[in-house]
């Protein structure tokens, strides 16, 4: 018998924008003036939401906090090809996709003020709440995308996890599912080199995270995921291909995670400073904003007036958290069970009447 | 209007923070989101914003102060506007938090009796109590109604629920031992706590051939406070022996003297506080603090003897302060109202809070020596053994004398062996020679 090869695999990697905002013609996508500024004001908007944030933790107004700092390209690319019908299944650090879609920022405050009423969406979004367990979301992106096919939905299940969510039994099996059941869903791994202080290279031996979709029978592709170009256009393929049917894939966007792992985590201890210093020179924001001067739809003029409508729209939303009644203890029982088993449906009454006589 | 900035668990359930510095000043104009002081945490140092603008009106902590989560830091004045809109913080400590000691002293704070704060008043009339406490209710068929709260937030513990189960329990209770000081065991001499649940769930036989003793708040607390030294500090031990048969036929004579009135009780251990004491001021040391974190060992001027009690719900330790500026007499009357009181767990938390060095007797039960653990954040602890007529050589022949062991665990992250060694070689000779005692006392 002889011996043949039955698989051979490749992953590519790309990459529109350097670093310094040049880019490469052959595969600058075809977007309007309005839409290429759009994407910037998005990644601006989730860069001061996210300074408010940490300010926010700092002051005690809020609790942990995990910031998304450094990875704005990477949500803004993917958020920028959904539509409201489209399913979002975040992890706990998609703030910024989430507001892209229309989530008002103070919920999300609420969220990370321990306010439960921060995962109530409008009726118009499907944004599912954050999954603090990592990976567990995937195997609901999974489920989501096959029930889009049978339904024959044109919608799209987005499923976010990190590096780390990809040694995880669900990363694989969600995988695995969605291929074989030929799930309309986009695995989208923001792989920021760091699982808290687990690097990359502790999470597999391969060479990429992409290459793992090979596995499943389903396409995968490797993005600078600082590259807001790199990330749409890989984004508009992935989505397209979930869309009309064809099934699932899965996108690595090479990101860096700029802050701490949360408020409470000290990346000092286990981060060279060097490795910090070179991503801090692919920042996201700085060389989109380049490209966009480079091709004059942007000004110096129009990037003071931007941050200050932000500023003024992030303190706008802390107003509004801020304003929000306090949640009532009793609220406690409300947010889990559609219908509440009997001993917590006792307890809830004797919590709500008689006993605060 | 002021603005009292109150510092917030910054990491997660940080009780704590020292302050490194500050980056304003009194009277410094500050903005909205302006960091103003950095603050080192168990997990990392952070940079504090304001949150409002106006200035700086005053700051209430210096630079290696710490900081209880809760307390004021700063406060700001013209920041009325911005201020009004902020609600309380979030992870904002409760009234009865505010202001606390650190950590450190919480131990302490949690043996201290009789402060059961009132039931919650949110819920009168409902018993506050965890769902395992009240299945035991249901079980030994008590109304928790009647259960008198001693937990915090006056929820009712596992231990309310058993003591109201039997109500005679209090007469039965084990005899206590005799109120002298100098009998007083040390926590070495107690026996080990019981197996933890976990360790027992899933074993047969429970019920039968064993025993469940639920933990005592007091209980838990010397476990935490062990552990805790223990893993804290490089124990080492020292042992060395004493004659003190000049010293105990002084004692007894100074005894029957003192006691003559009918009134006073006087025991030997005052005579070796005073020799302790008198040994520490020369090896300066051992009646120290290790700061760590600051690079640095605090010598400490005042020597306040911490005394090991054993009392019928465990080990306790009640300070007794100023050692060296009171005579043996009045330390002898302080020792027996202390003892007396930690027995009947009346003593005052301040009472049980700030001591340099600790005693502790060993010698009641029996053995011939043990090796105690520090009483945090101390640097050594004596253990005093029990005197016994013993063989010794004296002048090349075998006579009998009075005779002890003294230990002494010493940290030996800050203390070595040597000077250890000389500690006990100075406070072996003052007890062996009351006459140099007598000599040296200040």
């Amino acid at each position: 018998m002889p011996r043949q090869v039955i698989f051979e695999g490749r992953i590519e990697n790309l990459s529109i924008l350097d670093k310094d905002g040049q880019v490469d013609k052959k595969l600058e996508p075809k977007l309007t003036r309005d839409q290429l500024t759009g994407m910037y004001r998005l990644m601006v908007m989730m860069r001061k939401f996210d300074e408010k944030a940490l300010n926010l933790q700092r002051q005690g107004r809020i609790g942990t906090y995990g910031s998304l700092r450094g990875q704005e390209a990477a949500q803004a690319g993917i958020a920028f090809n959904l539509t409201k019908t489209d399913w979002v299944v975040p992890s706990f650090r998609e703030h910024g996709v989430m507001m892209a879609l229309g989530l008002p920022m103070h919920l999300i405050y609420a969220y990370w003020k321990g306010d439960e009423r921060g995962n109530i969406v409008p009726p118009d979004l499907r944004i599912l709440p954050a999954s603090v367990p990592v990976g567990s979301q995937l195997v609901h992106a999974a489920g989501l995308g096959m029930a889009m096919r049978l339904k024959d939905e044109p919608s799209v299940v987005v499923g976010f996890a990190g590096d780390g969510a990809t040694s995880e039994g669900d990363f694989h099996e969600a995988l695995n599912f969605a291929g074989v059941f030929n799930a309309r869903t986009v695995f989208f791994i923001q792989n920021n080199q760091w699982a808290i202080s687990v690097p990359r290279k502790r999470q597999t031996a391969a060479e990429s995270i992409a290459q793992k979709a090979l596995a499943y029978g389903i396409p995968g592709i490797q993005v600078d995921g600082n590259d807001v170009l790199a990330v749409y256009a890989a984004s508009k393929a992935a989505v397209e291909h979930a869309r009309s049917g064809k099934g699932a894939s899965l996108i690595e966007a090479v990101t860096y995670r700029m802050g701490d792992h949360t408020t409470a985590d000290d990346q000092k201890r286990y981060r060279d400073p060097d490795d910090i210093a070179y991503w801090l020179a692919r920042d996201p924001i700085d060389r989109f904003r380049k490209y966009l001067v480079s091709k004059k739809m942007w000004t110096d003029d129009n990037d003071a007036a931007l941050a200050a409508e932000m500023t003024a729209m992030v303190e706008d939303e802390v107003k509004k958290l801020e304003s929000m009644p306090a949640p009532t203890p009793v609220e406690f029982f409300d947010h889990m069970y559609e219908t509440l088993p009997w001993n917590l449906r006792e307890q809830r009454e004797a919590f709500a009447q008689g006993d605060r006589s | 209007m002021a603005f009292e900035f109150k510092l917030p668990d910054v990491g997660e359930g940080l009780h704590e923070g020292r302050l490194v510095e500050w980056l304003v000043r009194a009277g410094d104009p500050i903005a909205v989101d302006q960091p103003f002081a950095r603050v080192e945490t168990d997990k990392a140092i952070v940079e504090l914003p304001s949150p409002v603008s106006g200035s700086v009106q005053t700051l209430h902590f210096k630079p290696g102060d710490v900081i209880a989560v809760g307390q004021t830091m700063i406060t700001f004045g013209d920041g009325g506007a911005t201020a009004a809109a902020l609600t309380a913080p979030v992870s904002g400590k409760s009234a009865v938090d505010a202001g606390k000691s650190p950590v450190s002293e919480m131990v302490a704070a949690v043996l201290s009796p009789g402060s059961a704060p009132p039931v919650m008043a949110a819920f009168p009339g409902r018993a506050v109590a965890t769902p395992h406490t009240r299945s035991l209710a249901r079980k030994l068929g008590v109304d928790l109604a009647r259960v008198t709260p001693s937990g915090k937030g006056g929820r009712i513990t596992d231990e309310d629920v058993i003591s109201a189960s039997a109500p005679s329990n209090q007469a039965s209770a084990p005899p206590q031992p005799p109120p002298a000081p100098v009998a007083i065991p040390a926590a070495s001499a107690r026996p080990a706590p019981p197996p933890s649940p976990g360790v027992v769930a899933g074993m047969a036989g429970v019920g039968e051939e064993i025993e469940e003793v639920p933990l005592t708040h007091l209980r838990k607390v010397i476990a935490q406070a062990m552990s805790h030294s223990k893993h804290t500090s490089a124990h080492v031990t020292h042992v060395d022996e004493a004659d003190v048969s000049e010293l105990v036929a002084w004692y007894k004579k100074a005894k029957q003297r003192i006691e003559a009135d009918g009134r006073t009780k006087f025991t030997i251990l005052p005579i070796f506080m005073k020799a302790a004491v008198t040994a520490l001021k020369a090896h300066p040391f051992l009646n120290a603090v290790f700061d760590e974190p600051n690079g640095k060992i605090l010598l400490k001027k005042f020597y306040h003897l911490g005394i090991a009690v054993d009392t019928p719900e465990g080990l306790m330790v009640p300070v007794v302060k100023h050692v060296d500026r009171k005579d043996m007499v009045a330390l002898a009357g302080e020792l027996v109202d202390l003892a007396g009181r930690a027995r009947e767990r009346r003593v005052t938390l301040d009472e049980l809070r700030g001591g340099t060095f600790t005693i502790t007797n060993v010698g009641a039960i029996g053995g011939v020596f043990a090796t105690p653990v520090i009483h945090q954040p101390e640097v050594a602890i004596l253990g005093m053994h029990a005197i016994k007529d013993r063989p010794a050589v004296v002048d090349g022949q075998i006579v009998i004398r009075k005779m002890m062991y003294v230990s002494l665990s010493f940290d030996h992250r800050i203390v070595d062996g040597l000077e250890a060694a000389r500690f006990m070689t100075d406070f072996v000779e003052l007890i062996q020679n009351p006459d140099l005692l007598m000599m040296r006392l200040l």
